[in-house]
């Protein structure tokens, strides 16, 4: 209502604007026009004027100049007009102006009184809206003063009552407190007066406890400053002992770091000297293995050493015997002119240190002798006989081991060993190197055969005759579990057995053994035809890995066979020492008896002899001194001459004839 | 009665050497305040009166209406204000005495904190005759420019430590028949002045210089100086003579200042300012309320701002009444109100929306539920649309109120 006075005449004054700005375009344009349209008068006038100086006549200069009069007049009329419109429009304007403040006064008017009513309006309803609140209020408040005036004398009326009943038991419960209070001041004066002696008497008697309680506080007192000054002394005590134990704490300290370096250190030296113990050890072990080199080539060189000097000390004592014997001889034959007969020893023939260690064959020997023998039994026989006489035809006992030495091939049989290595050397052709293979073609069969077998045991180190016993062994073995003919097999090797000890007694008879192996031979035959080709891969190849495992034991077995056995050693120097038999030494005795006294009694002959020798000389010295006076003038002159009644047919060389006999006769002369 | 005697002879003694108000009993102090004359030099009550009935009875005995709440509640307030006002209002530069009002500026320098002046005389001419010869035929021109000026602000507004709100009129009021335009004439040099004291003045909140033939080059010279003014909240610059320039320069400062309200109305702002104004208001975030009323805006300037509200979130109030809108300007403020959920009061009235116009804001509003005032009088749309227009922003604004009393729940009496 009241705003919409402002809007209209918001739209009012804007479309005044409008409408002014329209009249303001159109006086615009009219003033233009007005202007141009005078613009082009006064130039017309003005250039008139110009044509009014060419003029030279009168009349018509007046005429002109009455022409420009007027049409000046006219200009300034038109002008005059124009203006005049304005003015009238200034005026319409004014009129407007006043119109429009009457229409605004006029408006504020309206406004006002709008306001006015509205005002009055809202007077009117504020007036109203305020009377309702209040009775509202009024209402409000009279109800509230209702209520709270009846639960007020509810509350009155409820509180008389119990103040009532409150009284009531206020009055019941003081009788019966009078009541108690007279008991009880009853009891409490018995109370009091028992109470008042117990006191009295606890008075005194905390009297006295008082008194010996201050004794005893004094002497408390004195004690415990005693103690007091005690304890300070031993505070103060304390404070040196835990300074010392610091620095004792701070010293230990120290000790601990220094430790601790060293520790370090030592433990720094001692990883050293773990090295160097290591080192050491390698070095040590190093030596040892050097050491037990040395001590397998002193052992070596030992056993070359006792075999020259055994060979030395028998030369010596053969030396000696043979000088015994000789002697012996001597003596037999010379001295006793008994016949002497060569005594024949089994000792005697023997050179160099007792064989008891096992001389080992080169496994390819072996096997060459187990290829020959059965391909040619007499070749073989010889080859045999042949060994047994370059190792000591006599030595029965040597070709008794060798014998042995051989039974665990033999056991197998010849064929079937024959047979094993056969196949061997055929079908593990790959275990050859190729140059060799070339260079077999040109061999023989038998040779051939015996090559590959060297080069595939080399392969498979099979050195000596042990490993290729263990190698057929194996074959035989391997077979064995396959099929079950080991009782077959077990009965011709306790029949070997057998033979062997009476092998050992016959010595060197060939020709029993020769008869011996041909049934043997015939039995071992048979398994050895069931090998079969394709198996023997196999078996070697379990062979070479249970082979290594063998050997190891085998090394340790070979090193304790080393040691010799020198139990017959003794007997065999024993022997040797004793080559000349008891009767014959008694008879030596005996004769070392004869022949002492023998030379007694030549001793004394000589003796004897040189005393007749020097007698003799004497007498010659005699002879010649006699000689001499006899010759001499003196004699002479002497009146009787020794010489004539002297003998002097004793003569020197009588004596010599007979001394060579003598000798002849006590020494015979060396043969 | 000895207190009586006594307040009386402590009081005549020297009112001014010996100010023992303060020491008194309550009671005396009552008594004293009650007997003191209003008549008294502002020079002793000033600073040593601080009571409010006393201030009251200064005020009443002055004035007939006394509103108190424009004032701060506080009658001093009011005294000095309106006493300082009626103090500026009667200066005639180069007659009256300048101490008058310096004299004043430290006893009412702590207590006014609004100045409200509705007039600045001229200078007096100083042949009077002539003055009177030339009223009729329009006497615009033929005065020195050095003559009008009107009085110089600075001085007393940068004395005022505690001013926040500025309201100027430069003319003159009740002129009656004695009108004359050099009456109303707001010059250059009187914009430099008000331009750098408003500058100097760091507390001011609101600036109000209405009525004052405020041209593009005044308004760019006050803008310059209020570009960056740390306070300024609310400028308002209604009914002068702003163009299109005038309003870019305002853009400018609405970006460089934390104003809320910018009051436009009744100026001569076309398209290109309403346009300058779009822009800056798409940037801004500050300003809530912006009046354009009685300016020539048209359907370019409507449409520039209604596409500026597209993306504004700030603005609450925006008064486009008298504009010359019509439909197109409709349709893009129809999208406005679909999308922008802050507006709540918008004014269309005295433009020619028509009537297709009217049914587009109708469907821009349906879903709308924050426009609480939507003023359509007089814009042509058709009883009917402005009725159902109306319902909807009844409806918002019921909503609106509900909510409000919903969310602070009034406290149990």
């Amino acid at each position: 209502m009241v705003t919409n006075i402002q809007v209209a005449a918001d739209l009012r004054e804007m479309q005044r604007r409008a409408e002014e700005a329209e009249l303001k375009l159109q006086r615009v344009e009219k003033l233009e026009n007005e202007a141009k349209s005078s613009t082009y008068k006064f130039e017309e006038i003005t250039s008139k004027w110009a044509l009014a100086k060419e003029m030279t006549i009168p009349q018509e200069l007046w005429q002109l100049l009455n022409q420009q009069q007027q049409q000046c007049a006219l200009l300034l009329e038109e002008k005059n007009k124009l203006i005049g419109e304005l003015q009238q429009e200034l005026k319409n304007k004014d009129e407007q102006y006043v119109w429009a403040i009457k229409k605004q006064s006029d408006d504020i008017h309206l406004l006002l009184e709008r306001m006015e009513e509205q005002i009055r309006f809202m007077l009117k309803n504020y007036r109203h809206e305020l009377l309702q609140i209040e009775k509202a209020f009024e209402l409000e408040r009279r109800e509230l003063l209702d209520n709270n005036r009846k639960k007020w004398e509810e509350a009155i009326q409820a509180h008389n009552a119990q103040e009532l009943e409150y009284l009531h038991a206020r009055m019941r419960k003081v009788e019966e407190f009078e009541k108690q209070l007279n008991q009880l001041r009853v009891q409490d004066e018995e109370e009091y007066n028992s109470m008042k002696i117990q006191l009295e008497n606890d008075v005194q008697n905390l009297e006295r406890q008082l008194q010996q309680m201050k004794a005893v506080y004094q002497l408390n007192q004195e004690k415990l400053e005693y103690n007091l000054q005690v304890l300070r002394k031993q505070d103060e005590e304390n404070t040196i002992i835990r300074s010392q134990q610091k620095r004792k704490l701070n010293r230990l300290h120290s000790l601990l770091n220094n430790l601790r370096t060293k520790l370090a250190n030592q433990e720094k030296q001692f990883r050293e000297e773990n090295h160097s113990l290591a080192a050491d050890c390698e070095r040590i072990t190093g030596q040892c293995k050097e050491v037990q080199r040395r001590m397998r080539h002193f052992a070596i060189s030992d056993a070359e050493k006792f075999t020259e000097v055994w060979l030395m000390n028998e030369e010596e004592a053969k030396g000696l015997m043979r000088k015994a014997l000789d002697a012996d001889h001597v003596i037999h034959t010379q001295q006793l002119g008994l016949p002497w007969e060569e005594p024949r020893y089994w000792f005697l023939n023997n050179v160099g240190p007792l064989g008891h260690y096992k001389v080992k064959r080169m496994a390819t020997k072996l096997a060459a002798e187990v290829l020959t023998e059965s391909s040619s039994g007499g070749q073989e026989e010889e080859g045999r006989e042949k060994e047994e006489v370059g190792s000591g035809e006599g030595g029965k006992e040597n070709t008794a081991k060798v014998g042995g030495r051989v039974t665990p091939l033999r056991n197998i049989s010849k064929k079937t060993a024959k047979r094993i290595l056969e196949l061997i050397s055929d079908e593990s052709g790959f275990l050859i190197e190729s140059k060799l293979l070339r260079s077999l073609q040109a061999l023989g069969t038998h040779e051939r055969t015996l090559m590959k077998l060297d080069s595939i045991f080399a392969a498979l180190e099979i050195d000596s005759e042990d490993d290729l016993y263990q190698l057929v062994d194996f074959f035989l073995k391997y077979k064995a579990q396959d099929m079950a003919v080991s009782q077959s097999q077990g009965s011709p090797g306790a029949e070997d057995v057998m033979d062997l000890a009476e092998d050992r007694e016959d010595g060197g008879s060939g020709a029993q053994r020769n008869k011996l192996k041909s049934p043997r031979s015939s039995l071992g035959s048979l398994p050895s035809v069931y090998f079969h080709a394709d198996d023997v891969l196999k078996i070697l190849k379990a062979f070479v890995r249970g082979f290594d495992k063998l050997r190891e034991k085998d090394r340790s077995a070979k090193e304790v066979l080393q040691v010799r056995d020198s139990s017959k050693d003794e007997e065999y120097w024993e022997a040797l020492a004793h080559v000349i038999p008891e009767p014959t030494l008694k008879l030596w005795d005996a004769l070392v008896v004869a022949l002492e006294e023998y030379y007694e009694i030549l001793m004394q002959r000589a003796s004897l002899l040189a005393e007749v020798a020097l007698l003799q000389q004497q007498n010659s010295e005699l002879c010649l001194l006699l000689e001499e006076y006899i010759s001499s003038g003196v004699n002479s002159k002497l009146l009787s001459p020794p010489t004539k009644w002297m003998d002097l047919n004793l003569s020197c060389p009588g004596e010599a004839q007979w001394v060579p006999r003598a000798r002849a006769r006590l020494f015979p002369a060396p043969s | 009665m000895v207190p009586t005697a006594h307040t009386k002879l402590s009081f005549s003694l020297s009112p001014l050497e010996n100010p023992i108000l303060d020491r008194l009993l309550p009671e005396h102090q009552r008594k004293v305040l009650d007997r003191l004359s209003t008549g008294l030099p502002l020079a002793v009550t000033a600073n040593l009166i601080s009571d409010e009935d006393y201030w009251k009875r200064c005020c009443t005995e002055r004035w007939q209406a006394c509103d108190i709440s424009n004032y701060g509640d506080s009658w001093k307030q009011m005294f000095f204000e309106r006493h300082l006002e009626n103090i500026l209002k009667c200066f005639i530069p180069n007659t009256t005495d300048p101490n008058q009002v310096l004299d004043l500026i430290p006893l009412c320098k702590d207590y006014v904190r609004k100045l409200e002046v509705d007039q600045f005389l001229p200078p007096v001419q100083m042949d009077q005759e002539e003055r009177d010869d030339l009223s009729n035929t329009g006497s615009d021109f033929g005065f020195g420019e050095v003559s009008i000026h009107h009085y110089d602000l600075g001085v007393l507004i940068t004395a005022l430590p505690h001013l926040e709100e500025l309201h100027l009129t430069y003319g003159v009021k009740d002129c009656g028949m004695n009108f004359e335009w050099n009456l109303f004439n707001f010059t250059h040099q009187d914009c430099c002045n008000l331009a750098v004291a408003v500058k100097m003045c760091h507390n001011l909140k609101v600036f109000k210089l209405t009525r004052s033939k405020v041209d593009d080059d005044k308004t760019r010279l006050l803008v310059r100086n209020l570009l960056d003014h740390p306070c300024l909240v609310e400028l308002n610059l209604s009914h002068n003579l702003i163009r299109d320039k005038g309003a870019q320069a305002v853009g400018k400062l609405i970006n460089h200042s934390r104003l809320q309200t910018l009051d436009l109305c009744n100026n001569q702002i076309h398209h290109l300012g309403a346009q300058a104004l779009a822009r800056a208001l798409a940037e801004n975030s500050t300003l809530t309320s912006l009046n354009l009323r009685l300016n020539c805006v048209e359907d370019k300037g409507g449409e520039a701002i209604g596409r500026a509200l597209l993306t504004n979130t700030t603005l609450k109030s925006i008064h486009l009444g008298s504009n010359n809108l019509s439909e197109p300007t409709a349709m893009l403020f129809s999208q406005v109100l679909a999308q922008n959920t802050s507006l709540m009061n918008i004014n269309f009235s005295c433009n020619h929306l028509g009537l297709d116009g009217g049914k587009q804001l109708l469907e821009g509003l349906a879903d709308n539920k924050a426009l609480t005032k939507f003023n359509l009088r007089l814009a042509e749309v058709g009883q009917e649309t402005e009725y159902l227009i109306h319902q909807i922003v009844w409806a918002n604004r019921e909503e609106m109120r509900l909510g409000s009393l919903q969310h602070p729940p009034a406290k149990p009496i």
